[in-house]
């Protein structure tokens, strides 16, 4: 096993070698340029090539990328050229709210998904699994910006129940800040759900029909036994698969849900740092989910070994 | 119910009730120290279009910047409510020489900063010298200045090369901004060291993408006067103002239905019925505001001939593109003098030509150029949606008079980045916020993109820049904007309205294109 995470280190620093080159190269590549952004409209040519050689963008890219590189190696994502503080910090300051976020989405997705798949594929066929099956594809095929422009309608201007955006004041506490990710939490985790019952679903259905199953069945074992501790154990490596790909893309990738919310997540971070092409935010905040996604891949990985003791590295 | 389906069901509403007590107790204490506090008197929470590129006001000409800073920075004079000049750190109009070409600003005495120094007159010229140097603004004067000199403790000196009329509305400026700072805080031509001004309010704390605090600076000293635009007294009633960018429109009109915010800036035309009809809101309506411009590149390509750019002011129909951008009458106007109807530069006669369409019309000046259907790349961005939209119809008018176009949608940072090169682009489409100043028209400037430049229009502006006389002033303009309307360097679209909203609370607001936050109190 230890020789197993060891090697996956090793691959991750290559992929994270790769990941750095190709976003360097998309980053420059693309048109547009920062200190044409941040001078405004009315800035002539003259005053952004001038900022431009204060920003140190005027040096050839190759100069760039190796001062790029010499401050990875030394763990040094750079300096934000808007935000006016290191991009380091400015991940720490969104990491919060993301973690929380991702937590309490994928929380909701599994709440909903797991025991309904559950439940769907033990009643196969049934009123309940035609039920479950039709909410979930109508739940995976609205748009998270309308279930959260639709909870922002009714459940916060209409009656103030929750607030409509942001991620409280500066005075809040954790309970506070919880609070205004309720309403996109839950705008997130109904379509992920979808995908979650679907695929619970589904991998309950394959090891249901199994011999041992109906063994099981045969010896007289209560029904919620044979579901819940022979069936579930053994469907479990895919539904932990599509949870590890639902927590990953959350992310970076609630980017839509954080602008209908007005959060200042990670997502939003690298969104804004795009179009402001803010060079050193795009490529570190690219690095580090790059990281994180390797990171929750090898404890996906590492996962089915304690799910299913079949499973050696 | 099997036991099975039954068991698994309870498991199922276990899950529920879980998710749903979570949210029940998240809930249930929601409503007391959050809102207590957001709705409190003594913070204004003002939602914004987004995060500022910065908070320096001196590099920047963003309005969304110097929405912000105004509060913080304050610059020699300002604008009043009929956009006359008034003393601000100064504490009068400056006296010029009767060749035009020296300008003695007295200062106002006891005038603090925020780090609790007091403003000196050395503070003052070395703020001017880095206006000069730093402010988009400030470059276009620093040719013209033979020096910037004190006078005793208590006023400045600026002596000009050659008579400069806009000198003192370009030092009123809240972007770009000659913003007076202490001496200490300069650092050559980039951003200042530290956000010191000696504004209403200062800088709490900035967390980017989530909310700028500015709070009252207790030892300010206003100038004088009944609070009339940006001029006269000025006082900090409430101890907060908190910026928040919401870069959604629809979030930052639910967000001040809700109560949640006290002030949005920048909403929809057509949300405008659904303000009006929530209890606890009023609609604020900015005019003027801005007007789009379809900007051609006078230097380089097949517009750079003027005939085909006639053409272009003869097929286009403002009201449709006006229409299709805004969608809502209300929120705009067919108006080509540049200048609208109430403001002091207003002229409808030279602006005639605006008027002046006809496909019919458009052909044949397209074929007196020699036009040979090459095709118009005009550079447009989804980032600004009423902009989008203007191009659209534009496209669709400017073919059915003959014109081929290419119409280009892109990001704003590439538009921005690509209309640097003259080569790489006939025509695109930006805003212009109202300014006080013609001088201050982006269009005017030669170096802007756009390039214009020609004899005619040089002399014009030169001597409409050297004329200190308000009404000569005034007939030296109608000539620029005859001007621009025979070498068509640009199309006025028309003037187009803000939407903002207030809660019913906030009181003492006066609505302006750069909305400020002292003067103004919140009920209880």
């Amino acid at each position: 096993m230890l020789v197993y995470i060891v090697r996956r280190f090793a691959g991750m620093m290559v992929v994270m070698l790769l990941v750095a080159m190709v976003v360097f190269v998309i980053a420059r590549v693309v048109p547009g340029d920062p200190a044409a952004v941040m001078l405004g409209s009315s800035a002539t040519p003259e005053d952004i090539a001038a900022l431009r050689g204060r920003l140190g963008l005027d040096e050839p890219l190759l100069t760039q990328f190796l001062l790029y590189l010499g401050q990875i190696v030394r763990f040094d994502l750079g300096e934000s050229i808007f935000l006016n503080r290191p991009v380091v910090q400015a991940l720490a300051e969104r990491s919060e709210l993301t973690a929380l976020l991702t937590m309490m989405s994928v929380g909701i997705a599994m709440l909903i998904g797991v025991p309904i798949g559950i439940l769907s594929a033990a009643k196969r066929g049934g009123l309940i699994d035609q039920t479950a099956v039709g909410l979930a594809m109508l739940a995976a095929s609205i748009p998270s910006f309308w279930i959260g422009l639709t909870l922002i309608k009714y459940l916060a201007v209409d009656h103030a129940w929750f607030p409509v955006a942001g991620y409280g004041p500066p005075e809040a506490d954790l309970m506070e800040r919880m609070r205004h990710l309720v309403l996109p939490a839950i705008a997130l985790g109904i379509p992920n759900s979808a995908l979650i019952l679907r695929f619970t679903r589904t991998s309950m259905l394959d090891v249901m029909s199994n011999d041992y199953v109906r063994t099981a069945r045969a010896k007289g074992l209560p029904p919620l036994v044979v579901v819940l501790k022979h069936a579930l154990r053994n469907a479990m490596i895919p539904i932990l698969t599509v949870i590890g790909l639902t927590t990953a893309v959350m992310i970076a990738g609630a980017i839509v849900t954080e602008t209908v919310f007005g959060l200042p997540g990670v997502g939003n971070l690298i969104v804004s740092a795009v179009l402001r092409r803010d060079y050193p935010v795009i490529q570190g905040a690219l690095l580090v989910v790059s990281a994180i996604y390797v990171l929750i891949n090898l404890t996906v990985d590492l996962l089915y070994a304690v799910v299913d003791p079949r499973v050696r590295y | 119910m099997t036991g099975i389906t039954r068991r698994l069901f309870n498991i199922a509403l276990g899950s529920a009730v879980a998710v749903g007590g979570l949210s029940t107790g998240i809930l249930g204490t929601w409503t007391t120290p959050a809102l207590a506090q957001q709705g409190g008197a003594s913070v204004v929470t003002v939602a914004t279009i987004g995060e500022p590129p910065t908070l320096d006001p001196v590099g920047t000409t963003s309005d969304l910047v110097s929405i912000i800073t105004q509060h913080m920075f304050e610059t020699l004079f300002t604008f009043d409510g009929d956009w006359k000049l008034a003393p601000l750190v100064a504490s009068a109009l400056p006296q010029v020489s009767a060749d035009g070409r020296t300008y003695t600003i007295p200062l106002r005495s006891g005038v603090t900063f925020h780090d609790g120094s007091t403003v000196t007159v050395d503070d003052v010229v070395a703020s001017l010298d880095h206006w000069t140097k730093a402010s988009p603004r400030g470059k276009t004067v620093a040719p013209l200045v033979e020096s910037i000199t004190a006078k005793g403790s208590d006023a400045v000196v600026i002596a000009l090369k050659e008579p400069f009329a806009p000198l003192t509305a370009l030092l009123a400026m809240n972007n770009g901004a000659a913003a007076i700072v202490p001496k200490s805080v300069i650092d050559g031509p980039g951003a200042l060291k530290s956000l010191v001004g000696t504004g209403p309010y200062k800088l709490l704390e900035h967390k980017p993408d989530q909310y700028i605090r500015l709070v009252r600076h207790d030892a300010y000293a206003s100038p004088a006067g009944t609070p009339s635009g940006y001029a006269g007294s000025r006082k900090a009633v409430i101890g907060e103002v908190r910026f928040v960018p919401v870069p959604n429109a629809a979030t930052r009109v639910s967000g001040v239905l809700a109560g949640q915010y006290q002030f949005a800036d920048s909403l929809p035309a057509e949300t405008l019925p659904r303000i009006k009809d929530a209890a606890g809101v009023k609609p604020v309506i900015v005019k003027p505001f801005g007007f789009p411009l379809m900007i051609m590149n006078t230097k380089t390509g097949v517009m750079a001939n003027q005939k085909v750019r006639q053409a272009v002011l003869a097929a286009l129909e403002p009201n449709d593109m006006l229409l299709a951008g805004l969608g809502d009458p209300a929120f705009v106007q067919a108006e080509g003098s540049i200048y609208a109807q109430g403001t002091p530069y207003y002229d409808a006669a030279s602006a005639k030509p605006y008027a002046d369409h006809a496909a019919g019309k458009a052909a044949d000046l397209l074929k007196a150029a020699g036009y040979k259907g090459e095709p118009i790349r005009i550079m447009t961005s989804v980032q600004y949606e009423f902009l989008y939209k203007m191009s659209m119809v534009a496209q669709a008018q400017l073919e059915m008079a003959g014109f081929k176009v290419d119409l280009q949608v892109l990001d704003w940072a590439t538009l921005l980045q690509r209309r640097g090169d003259d080569k790489g682009w006939d025509a695109f489409f930006t805003y212009h916020t109202f300014v006080p100043e013609p001088s201050l028209i982006t269009v005017l400037n030669p170096s802007y993109p756009g390039w214009w430049d020609s004899p005619a229009k040089r002399e014009a502006l030169a001597a409409f820049n050297r004329e200190m006389d308000p009404a000569a002033r005034k007939a030296k303009w109608v000539t620029l904007q005859t001007l621009f309307y025979s070498e068509v360097p640009s199309v006025k679209v028309g003037e187009f309205y803000n939407l903002a909203a207030s809660s019913d609370k906030l009181t003492g607001y006066t609505p302006t294109p750069w909305p400020f936050f002292w003067n103004t109190d919140l009920k209880s």
